[in-house]
């Protein structure tokens, strides 16, 4: 008689005690595990290396032919180049510090998810090429030889850490993992290796200037939409001005808020605030994506993407640029711009407030200010009209986006703002905010929906938080300022804390805006009713 | 002795064994940091694990527990195993490991009491719960479906709203729209 198996045979997914070391167990490239690849025509447009068609599902991936001899030289050239790279190869002692503090090891248990085991899958390469004991004892001192397993095992968890840096935050040596993932992705792409949402956005980036490649006159005609809708709703319409030589300042901002639900929102706050202050600004259709998904791609992808803002701010006579609300636009603009794009064209000079004097000495190198900082200095000088109780519906909570918040330190300047504009927030716990902050689970290129069945379990500390926030005070609303996040965390809150919207920094602002000349404002950005209407027509 | 009295006695060892079994279905070097870092913001799993295996326990050993109290113990722990890497047989049958532990613990005293039909109504309320939680399972999943349909939905929504204006000013059957060279041949 054939035998049915036990619940304990049918759960006990693993033997008690591992049969195989770590390094030997394979990742299983099971659907929602994996994002799709780029399209070869997408890798010649970008003119990357060795593009060619492969499936990450299938047993050959269909490298190059020398594909070790290309992936051991462009490992070479990155430790001569990088002496990072070098010394976190050299100096990690394996404390273990970084190994729970990764949102992805904390919703799939996989060991490899933790930072020091992801990195140490490149270490162990590094040790048999570059270290004495290594060379000599092999296998016995943790190191390996590439074969066709290792570079698949490097695409699987390079394509599961979103560069977040949250546990470089606790390595005692500041080892950045984000570093090393940056760099075993660029050494992919050299044997042809890279995902299809991250290659098309950067090729449409390179042709068109926008991620989803859409014509300037069309991209032109859409933000003029929205200028009608925010005609509708305030009653003034909005100022679009577009490619004008002669303005003082080129706003930039990442152009899925042109074009997503629900980042258009926060584009109408941009709209709205800079019409009310009668901004000397124009808006680009050659730079008008801030976000830069060649950053996920190499450090020359990021380099050329990014030297857009300064060819426009020079072509178009600007003295300094304002930059929206964007997660890795301002990572590369923190950390890499100076030495990518630097020094700033010559028409260009340390960015001061029109409307409040200050100068941003913070942003003297680079010329750009986050539209945080610029509006929260607008409030402190008490520049604008406003009426929180606009957003009385609003129970918020405020979540850090890991590039601004770790990348850069914007932590004081968005909470400042928040509470200028609702009258109800909440932070989450304190250790999954601020410089703790638990990243949204699909950043660096991970958002796409192929793999959202992943995105739900390495969002989960994200989305746990926010549900503990939800369920104690009754939150119903999240903001951030990046747009990834703001397209990532619908779904996320939506299985994790349903009933919890996700919005912009600006939206809210431009709703507790009174501008001059307004109409009788009904609806919000979102052409929801207003709270609070019914008692105003009692008053009457 | 009242029947929930035999589950009490020996709650704190089966719970304890219990959430280990559960922590045992994922990777060996994983499970020392489930077993011993409290927090439930850094260690979340362990956090949704024990508070699902407390309630439930309370609930098979015959505590008054409405459906809804027990759905709302169990929604992070079914949400997390449904998305985790697992069958959705592995994924819900983590419950069912109370089982052996109960039988092993329990079942014999209530035996020797002469409450053997008390002990099997406390098996049959956990076969309640699994049920209650498939239902969440299933839920769960089609959450995760619908986000991948909306969210390609909203990536362009703009994109499709600018379209269908564009494509508004050309109405179905009007002449007037159509090409000069159409409407004279």
């Amino acid at each position: 008689m054939a035998k049915l198996p036990t619940p304990q045979e049918l759960v006990a997914s693993r033997p008690e005690f591992p049969s195989e070391a770590w390094l030997e167990t394979k990742p299983v490239f099971a659907p929602g595990s994996y994002c799709y690849p780029a399209k070869v025509e997408t890798m010649q447009a970008l003119h990357m290396p060795n593009p060619h068609e492969w499936d990450p599902a299938a047993e050959d991936w269909n490298l190059p032919e020398n594909w070790e001899k290309i992936l051991c030289d462009a490992f070479e050239e990155r430790l001569k180049k990088h002496r990072s790279l070098k010394l976190f190869m050299d100096i990690c002692v394996r404390c273990g510090a970084c190994a729970d503090k990764c949102q992805f090891f904390l919703g799939t248990n996989d060991p490899k998810n933790m930072p020091v085991l992801r990195a140490e899958l490149l270490r162990s390469l590094y040790r048999r090429d570059y270290t004495m004991l290594g060379k000599i004892l092999g296998k016995k001192v943790g190191a390996r030889s590439w074969d066709k397993d290792v570079v698949k095992e490097l695409f699987y968890y390079a394509y599961q850490c979103t560069e977040c840096r949250r546990c470089s935050l606790f390595c005692p040596y500041g080892i950045d993992t984000a570093e090393i993932t940056a760099i075993v992705r660029e050494m992919l792409h050299e044997v042809g290796l890279g995902l299809h949402w991250i290659m098309d956005p950067a090729k449409n980036c390179s042709y068109t200037g926008n991620h989803l490649g859409i014509k300037p006159h069309s991209y032109v005609e859409i933000v003029e939409m929205l200028a009608d809708d925010c005609e509708d709703i305030v009653g003034v319409r909005p100022k679009t001005p577009f490619n004008e030589k002669g303005h003082e300042i080129l706003f930039i901002c990442p152009s899925g808020d042109v074009f997503a639900d629900p980042g258009i929102y926060t584009f109408m706050g941009y709209l709205i605030l800079f019409n009310e202050l009668g901004l000397d600004y124009t808006l680009s259709t050659y730079a008008s994506e801030g976000g830069n998904f060649g950053s996920f791609v190499s450090f020359n992808m990021a380099k050329k993407l990014n030297a857009k803002m300064y060819e426009e701010a020079e072509r178009l006579g600007v003295k300094w640029i304002l930059g929206g609300e964007c997660g890795h636009m301002w990572r590369v603009i923190n950390q890499y711009m100076d030495t990518y794009n630097g020094p700033t064209p010559k028409n260009m000079s340390v960015p001061v407030s029109p409307i409040t004097g200050t100068v941003f000495e913070n942003a003297a190198s680079t010329k750009m200010v986050h539209i945080s900082e610029f509006t929260a200095d607008l409030i402190r000088h008490n520049k604008l009209n406003l009426d929180p109780s606009r957003n009385d519906d609003l129970i918020c909570t405020w979540h850090d986006s890991c590039n601004p918040a770790r990348g850069m330190g914007l932590l004081d300047e968005p909470r400042y703002v928040l509470k200028h504009v609702v009258n109800h927030f909440y932070e989450m716990p304190e250790n999954t905010i601020r410089e703790q902050t638990f990243c949204c689970g699909a950043g660096s290129g991970l958002n796409t929906e192929e793999i959202m069945e992943l995105r739900m379990r390495s969002g989960m500390p994200r989305g746990n938080a926010l549900r503990y926030v939800q369920q104690k005070y009754g939150v119903n609303r999240m903001c951030c300022v990046c747009a990834i996040d703001r397209a990532t965390l619908p779904p996320l809150a939506n299985y994790w804390a349903p009933g919890v919207t996700i919005s912009g920094l600006t939206e809210l602002v431009a709703n507790a805006l009174i501008c001059k000349g307004e109409h009788k404002r009904t609806v919000n950005l979102r052409q929801e009713d207003l709270p609070h209407l019914d008692e105003e027509d009692e008053g009457e | 002795m009242q029947s929930t009295e035999f589950f009490f006695k020996v709650r704190e060892t089966i719970i304890e064994e219990w959430v280990n079994a559960i922590f045992a279905s994922y990777p060996l070097q994983t499970t020392g940091f489930l077993r011993t870092v409290k927090d439930p913001f850094t260690n979340p799993v362990a956090d949704m694990t024990r508070e699902a295996a407390n309630v439930v326990y309370e609930a098979v050993s015959g505590w008054d527990k409405k459906p809804a109290e027990v759905r709302n113990a169990i929604d992070r722990f079914v949400h997390l195993r449904a998305v985790q890497d697992f069958l959705p047989s592995q994924a819900m049958l983590v419950f069912y490991l109370l089982k052996p532990l109960m039988r092993k613990h329990i079942m014999p005293e209530m035996q020797k009491a002469g409450k053997l039909k008390d002990y099997l109504e406390a098996e049959s309320r956990l076969d309640t719960i699994v049920l209650l939680g498939f239902d969440m399972y299933t839920k769960s999943r089609e959450v995760v479906a619908e986000n991948r349909i909306k969210e390609i939905k909203s990536q362009h929504a703009q994109l499709v709203r600018w379209a269908q204006r564009m494509g508004s000013d050309v109405v179905p059957g009007d002449d007037s729209a159509a090409p000069e060279e159409q409407k004279n041949g």
